[in-house]
């Protein structure tokens, strides 16, 4: 046996380390399996040496230098923070405003009144998402209860639905700090009860604030394995 | 946003196709796929306790590898569970110094299957019946019925499996209490054809008892005890253990969500090891990241915008054409996709191109649409998206931009769009159009490692051989393409095998050794083929030349595949001479003329079957069963068989052709778009019964990525 795994691990090795090149008359060519795997593997290891990167704080100075909407993410599971630009800001004709915020690594959140309704490029993205519940809510800042729905991809081009049932209530009015400055918002939790076998919990929560009725910081779920972001809103 | 890579090993079975551990970052998925109730595996490989079977099925579609080894037994076990209550396993096994085999060590093939008969429920258990290898030389063979619950409660901690059964064959080889379906079971002869199935001696024979209990201490360990019924008959009278006690105990500790191992005493005397990897389909080692799109770019409304609707950049179906194709081209070269060619009026656009990069043609499709939906003018209202494959054009997606711009981010965008998405035929040709005038002549090489593997034949569990290869391709004109592929062995041990046995058959596939041995340079193809449509759902193939390794001649080809058909039929004809064994450019003396008809067909749940009736290369007659469950996402698992009119004492060890197939499409490991995939295909026996020659570039499986069933399964990616 430990021959055998032996002599695999060799042949693996061999044959990762061996480059391959091509050449194509046509741009149709991209790098082998064996490159993409090595940048993989370097990548991994290095995020197990360093353990996941912390998030940044923006102070007001860098906020002052700040001239253009910025969304600032911090996604709890990879860690780390980004920072992203709007590309684009809508009316559809569903509820709301819909913008989105793109990251430095091409990847992208969309939100629809500052719920979180899609993602793009983060690896189990939410495709779609049904959220007028929680916009509802979040305006009113009222108790409101009703169903959530996902369409999320399980990582490889083929989506699951998770459908929850969800309460949104009001825990009352809450001084937060973002970049240093300082706002009144009514925090909103939404709690929710769903998934395969119905034994997946979880809460979202929002920091609204009141006459504009802008999210400007929350903390909500965005799939399985990517876990939960917090979301700021830097400059609007 | 910084998003590390999920696993390192997983990755390594992309050189090797073989299974790893894998390594992942605890996350709270453990809630969501309920990962503590899941069954573990025994020394076989499948669902059970040590030694002895449990009632319990897997999940659905789960795929369960498991290498197992005490007294110098050596089990690796590859298991899918195929339907719900469908469970299929197949075996490699090693016994050292085996007094009944005239090898070192004794090795053998097996195939399991079982059923589950009723599903756990409040009060009742879940209950199994199984045959354990039911089809091979029969050394493992067995079968059993056996009842599992599961008990939890507020007293102890984790759940309780008990599990009791009653088994034959070997499964009742000890402690036996009568033969309640007759006694008259043949006992196991090494060396025998074997391959065929034993139905004169399933459930035959003494039936004994066996039970076993499983404690799941929490979320890492669990511990296992087991009364056996399996006397190790053979194994204990060669000297190579004693069993001293009916009694088994072990302990498993849960590594990663994939993987878990467990150490063993069994029988009184014997320690023992089985590492068990459990992995599901449908869930990718590494997610895969598909760089964000931009934004679809939203036209003005018509009422209070209508100038922006002018037609006055059309001057001419050509004119229009040319202007689209030279702004098109670069902006598909971006996304990795190559225009060919494009034709439009004033209200409708039809694009033509390969897809290099994405391995889900959906995404391909999606991005196309985001493109045009970015440059076409604002007249433009129908989008025609068609993705050719090799000068075949797979199918018309046909998109009204006003849905894509509304569905955009709507509740249920992909459902909403495919509601609204037709699929057409696409013609063979695009009569009128503005074509890429860079495409042709076209040259391709490349140089790399190869790596040719072989598993589990009579004497070693894997060969390899080692070396560079070189391929080039030159294609004159659409359709056409000069092909060929030279490798260069540098190391390995594929030439030390050799087919053993009587041939009474031609030897048309069994002489591989003397291939292996051939040379070190070889020339493995060489060929010139063309391919066309003959009609919007016929597709035609020629290629002639040395076709494969041991095969040269040529080859004709047609298939029939609307494109939302399940059904495609096909028919394929061949006039091969047998190469010479250095693999250059000679020839044996043996000719034969080979072929098909066959007939695809897409079930649901994701089955595909296809069944090819014909003459094979010995030159007998007969058909093939193929069975596959195949994942959205490129995966797939299935059987295959074939019967022809040479008899089982003509056909040798094995009885008749069949084997089981594997393919993983590389994206799934390595987490980026990419069209690669690793396939491996393992014949418990090959021989020269029921062979069919493989040709480069059959039709079908060109064909059916761009086809509706193709493109639903990973719809969403047409807003990925």
């Amino acid at each position: 046996m430990i021959n055998v795994v032996r002599r695999l691990t060799g042949a693996v090795l061999v044959s990762s380390l061996l480059l391959g090149c091509s050449y194509s008359s046509r741009n149709d060519e991209q790098p082998s399996s064996v490159d993409q795997l090595r940048a993989v593997g370097a990548q991994i290891l290095s995020s197990r040496r360093a353990g996941p990167p912390a998030k940044t704080e923006v102070t007001a100075d860098i906020l002052s230098k700040i001239t253009v909407p910025v969304v600032q993410i911090n996604p709890e599971v990879f860690g780390g923070s980004d920072f992203l630009t709007r590309a684009t800001s809508r009316r559809d004709s569903g509820l709301g405003t819909v913008e989105v915020w793109n990251s430095t690594d091409n990847a992208q959140i969309i939100l629809r009144n500052g719920v979180l309704v899609g993602t793009r490029g983060i690896g189990s993205d939410i495709i779609a998402a049904d959220a007028d519940v929680t916009i509802r809510a979040l305006q009113a800042g009222a108790t409101t209860s009703g169903t959530r729905r996902y369409t999320i991809s399980d990582g490889d081009v083929t989506t699951t639905d998770y459908v929850f049932s969800c309460n949104v209530r009001n825990m009352g009015g809450e001084r937060i700090s973002v970049a240093n400055q300082l706002f009144d918002t009514r925090h909103m939790r939404e709690d929710c009860v769903g998934g395969p076998q119905q034994a997946v919990r979880l809460s979202n929560d929002y920091w609204v604030q009141p006459g504009s009725g802008l999210v400007r910081k929350s903390r909500q779920w965005v799939s399985p394995s990517a876990g939960f972001f917090e979301i700021i809103v830097i400059r609007n | 946003m910084r998003f590390p890579k999920i696993t390192v090993l997983g990755a390594s079975l992309l050189g090797c196709a073989a299974f790893w551990p894998v390594a992942t970052f605890a996350q709270d998925e453990d809630t969501f796929f309920n990962l503590a109730g899941r069954p573990t595996l025994n020394f076989y490989g499948v669902p059970g306790l040590i030694d002895m079977p449990s009632a319990e099925a897997l999940p659905d579609g789960q795929v369960a590898v498991a290498v197992s080894n005490f007294a110098g037994q050596t089990r690796t076990t590859l298991t899918f569970q195929a339907l719900p209550r469908i469970q299929a396993s197949f075996r490699y096994s090693g016994i050292k110094d085996a007094g009944f085999s005239s090898f070192d060590t004794y090795r053998d093939r097996s195939f399991d299957v079982r059923f589950l008969l009723n599903r756990e429920s409040r009060y009742l258990p879940a209950v199994t019946v199984g045959l354990q290898d039911f089809a091979g030389t029969g050394i493992y063979a067995g079968e059993f019925i056996a009842a599992t619950k599961n008990f939890s409660g507020d007293r102890i901690p984790g759940t309780i499996k008990a599990t009791v059964g009653l088994g034959w064959g070997r499964l009742g080889s000890s402690g036996g209490i009568g033969s309640p379906f007759g006694s008259d079971r043949p006992s196991f002869t090494p060396g025998d054809t074997g391959g065929d199935f034993s139905t004169d001696q399933w459930f035959r024979g003494e039936m004994a008892p066996f039970a076993g209990l499983e404690w799941q201490i929490n979320d890492k360990w669990g511990v296992k005890a087991e009364y056996s019924s399996d006397a190790y008959t053979l194994e204990t009278s060669n000297g190579s253990f004693d069993r001293e006690s009916r009694f088994n105990f072990a302990t498993e500790y849960q590594v990663s969500e994939r993987l878990r191992v467990g150490g063993y005493y069994l029988f009184g005397s014997e320690f023992g090891v089985n590492l068990q990897m459990q992995l599901h389909p449908n869930r990718p080692i590494t997610n895969m990241r598909v760089p964000a799109p931009r934004p679809y770019y939203i036209r003005p409304s018509r009422r209070e915008n209508p100038e922006s609707y002018t037609t006055d950049w059309y001057t001419s179906q050509e004119g229009g054409s040319v202007l689209i194709r030279d702004a098109l081209i670069p902006l598909l070269e971006a996304e990795g996709l190559t225009l060919i060619e494009v034709r439009t009026s004033t209200s409708e656009t039809e694009v033509r191109y390969t897809n290099g990069r994405y391995g889900a043609t959906a995404v391909s499709v999606g991005r196309v649409a985001r493109v045009l939906a970015r440059l076409l003018p604002d007249s433009v209202e129908t989008f025609r998206i068609v993705p050719v494959v090799g000068n075949l054009a797979q199918s018309a997606v046909v998109f009204r931009r006003s849905d894509l711009e509304a569905l955009e981010f709507s509740s249920d965008a992909p459902a909403a769009l495919l509601a609204v998405t037709g699929f057409e035929g696409a013609a063979p040709t695009l009569i009128g159009s503005a074509r890429n005038e860079a495409l042709y002549p076209a040259y391709n090489w490349s140089i790399g490692p190869y790596l040719k593997q072989r598993y589990f034949d009579a004497n070693e569990p894997v060969r390899f051989d080692l070396g560079v290869d070189i391929t080039a391709s030159f294609e004159p004109a659409p359709g056409w393409k000069l092909a060929g592929r030279v490798q260069h062995r540098l190391t390995g041990n594929l030439e030390d095998s050799e087919t053993s046995g009587e041939f009474l058959l031609p030897r048309v596939r069994s002489n591989a050794a003397a291939y292996d041995r051939g040379g070190r340079t070889t020339v493995t193809n060489l060929y010139l083929s063309r391919q066309w449509k003959i009609s919007p759902d016929v597709y035609a193939r020629v290629t002639g030349g040395y076709l494969e390794r041991m095969y040269g001649g040529i080859s004709g080809e047609v298939l029939w595949k609307p494109v939302a058909s399940r059904l495609a039929l096909g028919v394929e004809a061949n006039y091969v001479k047998q190469r010479a064994f250095d693999d250059l450019l000679g020839f044996q003396d043996y000719t034969v003329a080979t072929g098909h008809a066959s007939a695809y067909y897409e079930f649901k749940n994701g089955f595909t079957g296809q069944l090819d009736v014909g003459r094979y290369l010995a030159g007998d007659v007969g058909a093939t069963v193929t069975l596959e469950r195949e994942f959205s996402n490129g995966w797939r698992l299935g059987g295959f068989f074939t019967l022809t009119d040479v008899s089982k004492e003509e056909f040798g060890v094995g009885s008749f052709d069949k084997g089981v197939k594997l393919t993983i499409p590389a994206s799934w490991f390595i987490g980026r778009p990419t069209k690669d995939t690793r396939s491996i295909t393992v014949r418990p026996f090959e021989r020269d019964g029921g062979a069919r020659l493989s040709t480069p570039g059959r039709l079908y499986e060109q064909v059916r990525s761009g086809h509706r069933a193709g493109l639903v399964g990973n719809w969403s990616g047409v807003w990925e």
